[in-house]
């Protein structure tokens, strides 16, 4: 156990890129989960199409054969990404899919009297959802997207095949520096499991603030 | 005010309303009656540009819109006249999210870019012509139905509409409830506001219209002021439904 306490600064590190990877994968997530939900609820039929192919193919491949194809794949077409961004690529373009459902869902579970009531004072189907649709849509859609960035949390250990330096990669080179196993791997699990403890009583916060609010 | 040209609404192959012509002029109450299914709610939906006519004409106060037009052209001509037209639905269809006055002023915030201070004491006023001051700050989950209605009635107000069409606004209302969203309208109606009305209070469309629209099957079967229709109704229809609500 001495090991992982002298190693802690370097698992700590791991750490970093563990959430980095989480909170940066986690944002470009939401734009374009959100952009793929207007796509599919308001856009014309090309644009529907595409939206539907793009959750189809990603929720129907796994995350690790899509983080491969973004570092490895990319490359017989000329686009080299560094780990880092690929990693980034990779998640935001899985958890977009994922987020997408999420939303579509929260959007249509806003009854339509909504949306007419806001049409019928003279409101754009833009401001309508802006000022209407969304704020009851994002609380029906706070509790899935928690779900969703605590998975994104511990998915990104699949990164580490991709020699992203995070959480599991620290404990691998570890463990390959030292020939013991046990103590890194219970050290980032434990650390794992802190995190998404933590993340989950901050979004247990935000989810009890938004149901007091009517 | 409001005119309508051989109005023809159908959803996939049904028609729902079938050569509409209703004219409503400025300070009139029409109130529309007719067996449910009959097409009240798609023709008021009609009058404000929720739903589009498959065929003929609607306008008002100038604002035209047919099938001939462009889809831009269109959704211009709605928008405007969604604004010049105050809704009232069976089931209020408050904002949840909004308080009282919030529901009453975001349009004013939203669609007219008024200044907030002003959107509230306009919005204020309006909550107190309704009755419902002191319930400013309520959200709509706190409040009865016949106040969440009456709050409904003041946002509609709030964008000054010309015409305020109401659908079954007492339907979804407890008995006792009732009155208070009637005695809004009479007032309206005191006020000179143009108003349709879509409602099954056979006493408020007998003391409160100008003329009774009574429609069957998606047509106008007849139309003519309140004592005539509801002392010696010209069709047989009109005399089938007067006589099936004397039964209950
Ligand atoms: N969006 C819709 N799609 C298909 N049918 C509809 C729709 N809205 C109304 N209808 C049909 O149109 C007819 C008239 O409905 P409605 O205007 O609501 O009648 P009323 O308000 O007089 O009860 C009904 O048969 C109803 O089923
Ligand atoms: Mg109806």
């Amino acid at each position: 156990m001495d090991l992982v306490w002298d190693n802690g600064l370097f698992l700590l590190k791991g750490a970093y890129y563990t959430l980095l990877v989480t909170v940066v994968s986690m944002f470009f997530g939401l734009l374009i989960g959100m952009a793929v939900a207007l796509a599919r609820l308001k856009g014309n039929l090309p644009l529907r199409w595409l939206a539907r192919a793009y959750v189809s193919v990603i929720r129907g491949t796994p995350a690790f054969v899509q983080i491969l194809i973004v570092y490895y794949g990319l490359v017989d077409y000329g686009i080299t990404l560094g780990p880092l961004t690929a990693a980034c690529v990779a998640l935001s373009i899985n958890v977009g899919a994922y987020l997408s459902e999420t939303f579509r869902g929260a959007i249509l579970a806003v009854p339509k009297g909504q949306t007419e009531a806001a049409y019928a004072t003279g409101m754009t189907s833009w401001q309508a959802l802006r000022r209407i649709v969304f704020p009851q849509a994002a609380r029906v859609a706070i509790a899935p997207m928690g779900n969703t960035f605590i998975g994104m949390l511990k998915e990104t250990s699949l990164v580490s095949v991709i020699t992203v330096t995070e959480l599991l990669r620290s404990a691998q080179l570890l463990v390959a520096q030292y020939y013991v196993y046990m103590p890194f791997y219970l050290g980032v699990a434990v650390m794992y499991w802190v995190m998404s403890t933590v993340f989950s009583a901050i979004l247990g916060m935000i989810e009890n603030r938004l149901s007091k609010a009517y | 005010m409001i005119r309508t040209n051989g109005l023809s609404k159908a959803f996939q192959s049904v028609e729902v309303l079938k050569n509409i012509d209703l004219q409503v002029a400025a300070n009139e109450i029409v109130i529309l009656l007719g067996p449910s299914g009959s097409g009240k709610s798609t023709l008021l939906r009609c009058l404000n540009g929720l739903e589009e006519p498959s065929a003929g004409s609607v306008e008002l106060n100038g604002i035209r819109i047919e099938p001939a037009m462009t889809k831009k052209q269109k959704l211009s001509n709605f928008r405007e006249i969604r604004r010049q037209t105050g809704m009232v639905f069976q089931q209020f269809n408050l904002y949840p999210h909004k308080t009282a006055l919030g529901n009453v002023i975001e349009s004013l915030l939203v669609v007219k870019k008024m200044a907030k201070a002003e959107a509230v004491k306009t919005g204020e006023q309006l909550l107190e012509r309704v009755g419902l001051a002191d319930k400013r700050d309520a959200y709509p989950s706190r409040l009865s139905g016949g106040q969440q209605q009456r709050v409904a009635i003041a946002r509609a107000l709030a964008m000054k509409p010309a015409v305020m069409l109401f659908d079954e606004p007492t339907s979804a209302l407890d008995p006792e409830l009732v009155g208070e969203v009637l005695d809004v309208m009479r007032q309206l109606a005191k006020e000179g506001m143009t108003m349709v009305v879509v409602t099954h209070e056979m006493k408020f469309a007998r003391q409160a219209a100008n003329r009774i629209v009574f429609m069957d099957g998606g047509v106008i079967v007849e139309e003519g002021s309140p004592e005539r229709f509801f002392t010696e109704p010209q069709t047989e229809r009109a005399r089938k439904f007067l006589n099936q609500l004397g039964e209950h």
